[in-house]
């Protein structure tokens, strides 16, 4: 008789099994929710249960995504209040880094030296040197200049054609008025001569 | 200006970002200009796959009205990096505005595709089917599959699986997309109360050659579904094929012997059953199949008659069940008292975010084995997705905090430094008389001008020549010389030499020294027209600088309580998106218990039934 009572059960658990077999029907793409059968009162029930989690879930992203939007204008309020503070328009100087090509240099580190002092070291990876190569300008440093001229000494360091260690100086003396000034330091290929060019000017 | 290497156009780069962010701007033909340094700045940050950064800055461009060569390119890679980032609800606002303009067929098409697909993954399915009702017929063949599959796959979630069966049954094509429709729609079938015609198509999927590991996976789960439909439907002998054929080290593997066992235990051969559900003795407990061959074996030793084997395996099992319901406990706790969730985030660093983010590996531990399913799952990973943005959110306001206090101490330096310069400045300004210099300056003008008009060539002299000029002319004018002597005439004729000589020096040089001194009055007026402008700048500065710091500091006071109650409103969230992943995975936890219990029972009602069984033989044979 107990042998009888375990076996129907086992069997009954085997059924679940088999439905649940529907969980997820595809690996590449989005799962079929076919996790019960829909018509036994379970599964209904099953289903139900799913839809109120959906439910939840959606009312929480909706939440979330109200939110990132709030939080991404009050990083760009936050982001133009430091701008304005750190560097006032009338003095404010940005140095772009920018690369065309750079079929014959990679890129390890750019020193900034404005009028003799050195204002910046910067190290690149990997990850930053593609996103240049693709056409990404990276703001290498921001400065507040005094009207006049002032001299810009910029240090590139890297791999030169046949991967040999490359360093290659760049100077320009460079007239500050009054309101913002971007300068560019370019880096590009000068094909006929098969090496890198480093050019430094102002952003036009 | 600067014209880069062969990159995509902006508007490709965002719309294929999101499928593929690291490769596709690589191979498009077009060059991408950029003009404004900050939309160059914008995509150097995209290109890194942080789109929070880049949002942020392509919005403070956008604001200060920096973009203008780049508005348009603009507005679509924001949508684009709305998408990346998964915030999806805002890049469909911006989409919908920007389509609703004209655009490329073929545009619309990926970008709706894209929406539908994300949407569906979030569950938005009223939204995700709108999305899939505006794609036209044009649509690129290898998107065309997957946008036909999440229709059908909507069609099986709303209950419409004569729709669904429709669809998969006209299926074409011969790709691996072709296997998931045919599994498809064996689950639109049984679903539909049609399991003779799934059987049909199970069968054939289960007996495919797979080439990639999805495809043998595919194959494993017709075959499991498929042998279970037959024992479920009496058929034993023929279910053992499909399920035989099921790969043994595969994710289902142990549904697959316990299956197997069934089989050969249906039609009564219990000590071949006793071979695969022996195997799984050695697996983990986790699997339900494992938990249920433990009551299996106990079954197939009594019907063998060996009684006392039997009431061994049932207390091991409950003894079992009972071990791994106090690790399932403890899990529980442990998820409850949400450590798990910054383990979670712990390994992995917050520098980036986006729909593109899955957790792939749980932290080690005792509770990693029971959530590992919970990963494969839209529902959880989309939920973590949300509550790692928000821990990103949450650490941002923290450093702005920081920041902001900083920029609080700064402007009240900045504004004490002021007020101590000022008088000093003032007192400056009073003692330099700009407007004298300007008449001087003119004055001397004018004196210039009439030296040139008179020809004056001893103005222009120097101190010495006007000096030996002022000698010569007052020896001329000695008595002594006026006396009519050779020695007198002889001084004389040498003055008249020396003074010869000076005055044709001095009208020599008298051209070249008016140039220099009228170069010279030029450059100071335009050093006095240079200071009046100083001067107007300043005093402008001495007008504005209390309006400029009053509106900085406005700013940065109504920043502060913003981003405090922007904090607060972040960790309500967190705390609510954290308890809805515990619900989650409690609700599993809690799930895999009950089927514990449920088993513990069965071990012990068998239990006490074989005990039984040996009282009443000994009762019979006393």
């Amino acid at each position: 008789m107990w042998r009888v009572t375990v076996t129907r059960h086992l069997l009954h658990s085997l059924a679940i099994c088999m439905t649940l077999l529907f969980v997820g029907t595809t690996i590449a793409q989005e799962s079929v929710s076919a996790d019960q059968d829909p018509t036994t009162a379970a599964a209904l029930e099953a289903d139900a249960a799913a839809a109120a989690s959906r439910d939840k879930f959606r009312s929480l992203d909706q939440d979330v995504q109200a939110l990132k939007k709030e939080v991404l204008d009050l990083n760009r309020d936050l982001f133009l209040l430091e701008e304005e503070l750190l560097f006032p328009a009338n003095s404010q100087v940005a140095f772009f880094i920018s690369m065309d090509v750079g079929e014959y240099f990679a890129l390890d580190s750019i020193n900034l030296k404005i009028d003799g002092k050195e204002v910046a070291n910067y190290l690149y990876t990997e990850r930053e040197v593609d996103a240049l190569m693709r056409g990404g300008v990276h703001r290498l440093h921001m400065a507040n200049l005094k009207t006049g001229d002032h001299e810009l000494i910029a240090v590139f360091t890297g791999k030169g054609p046949n991967a040999r260690d490359y360093r290659r100086g760049a100077t320009l003396t460079f007239d500050k008025g009054i309101g913002a000034k971007y300068m560019e330091l370019e880096i590009t290929d000068r094909v006929k001569k098969q090496q890198p060019e480093f050019v430094i000017k102002d952003w036009e | 200006m600067l014209l880069r290497n062969a990159i995509l156009t902006v508007f490709c780069v965002s719309m294929l970002a999101v499928a593929q962010p690291a490769t596709a701007a690589k191979d498009g033909p077009d060059p991408i200009v950029v003009n404004d340094p900050q939309y160059g700045e914008v995509l150097f940050y995209f290109y890194q796959g942080e789109y929070f950064p880049a949002i942020v800055r392509l919005l403070a461009a956008q604001e200060q009205a920096q973009l203008t060569e780049h508005e348009e390119q603009a507005e679509l890679l924001l949508g684009g990096m709305y998408l990346s980032y998964g915030h999806h609800l805002e890049a469909a606002d911006i989409f919908n505005r920007l389509l609703a303009g004209g655009a490329d067929r073929e545009v619309r098409d990926r970008t709706w595709f894209f929406l539908a697909k994300i949407w569906h993954q979030r569950g938005y399915l009223d939204k995700a089917q709108q999305a899939l009702d505006n794609l036209s017929d044009d649509l690129p063949d290898n998107l065309r599959r997957e946008a036909e599959m999440a229709q059908s796959q909507l069609y099986i979630d709303g209950g419409q699986y004569d729709r669904a069966i429709a669809m998969l049954q006209n299926w074409r094509g011969r790709t691996e997309w072709a296997s998931y429709a045919r599994f498809n729609l064996g689950v639109a079938l049984v679903r539909s109360g049609d399991v003779d015609s799934a059987t049909g198509i199970l069968d054939e999927l289960g007996d495919i050659d797979p080439f990639n590991e999805e495809l043998a996976a595919l194959r494993d789960r017709a075959n499991l579904a498929l042998g279970y439909s037959l024992l479920q439907s009496g058929q034993p002998y023929a279910a053992k094929a499909p399920l035989q054929r099921v790969r043994l080290a595969g994710p289902f593997s142990n549904k697959a012997l316990l299956g197997v066992g069934w089989a050969d235990a249906e039609i009564e051969n219990y000590d071949r059953a006793l071979v695969p559900w022996m195997e799984l003795r050695s697996r983990d407990l986790l699997d339900s199949a494992v938990q249920e061959s433990m009551l299996a074996i106990p079954y197939a030793l009594a019907k063998l008659d060996s009684i006392s084997q039997a009431a061994d395996h049932y207390l091991n099992a409950i003894e079992a069940f009972y071990e791994e319901t106090n690790r399932i406990d403890r899990t529980i706790g442990f998820i409850e008292s949400g450590e798990i969730f910054e383990q979670f985030l712990s390994d992995d660093p917050l520098d980036s975010t986006g729909w593109y983010w899955r957790l792939e590996e749980l932290p080690e531990g005792p509770e990693a084995r029971y959530l590992y399913h919970l990963l494969a799952t839209h529902e959880f990973q989309e939920g973590l997705k949300n509550y790692r943005d928000l821990s990103y959110l949450h650490k941002n306001l923290d450093d702005w905090q920081d920041n902001v206090e900083v920029y609080t101490n700064m402007l009240e330096t900045r504004l004490q430094a002021y007020n101590e310069r000022l008088p000093l400045v003032e007192s400056a300004l009073a003692r330099a008389d700009l407007d004298g210099m300007v008449d001087s300056k003119l004055e001397f003008d004018s004196v210039l001008k009439n030296i040139e008009e008179s020809n004056d060539w001893l103005a222009l002299a120097t101190d010495r020549e006007f000096e030996l000029w002022g000698e010569i002319t007052g020896l001329e004018r000695a008595p002594a010389l006026a006396a009519d002597i050779p020695e007198a005439r002889e001084v004389r004729d040498k003055i008249e030499l020396l003074k010869g000589v000076l005055q044709w020096q001095l009208e020599r040089d008298f051209k070249d020294r008016l140039w220099r001194v009228r170069r010279n009055l030029r450059e100071t007026g335009e050093a006095l027209v240079e200071t009046q402008r100083s001067r107007r700048q300043i005093d402008d500065t001495m007008r504005l600088e209390p309006q400029r710091f009053g509106e900085l500091s406005g700013r940065v006071y109504s920043l502060e309580p913003r981003i405090e109650g922007m904090k607060f409103r972040v960790g309500e969230k967190l705390a609510e998106q954290r308890a809805f992943l515990q619900s989650i995975a409690v609700g599993e936890l809690q799930a895999q218990k009950q089927r514990l219990d449920v088993y513990t029972v069965q071990a012990r009602f068998a239990l006490a039934a074989i005990y039984d069984i040996a009282a009443t033989a000994e009762e019979a044979g006393e």
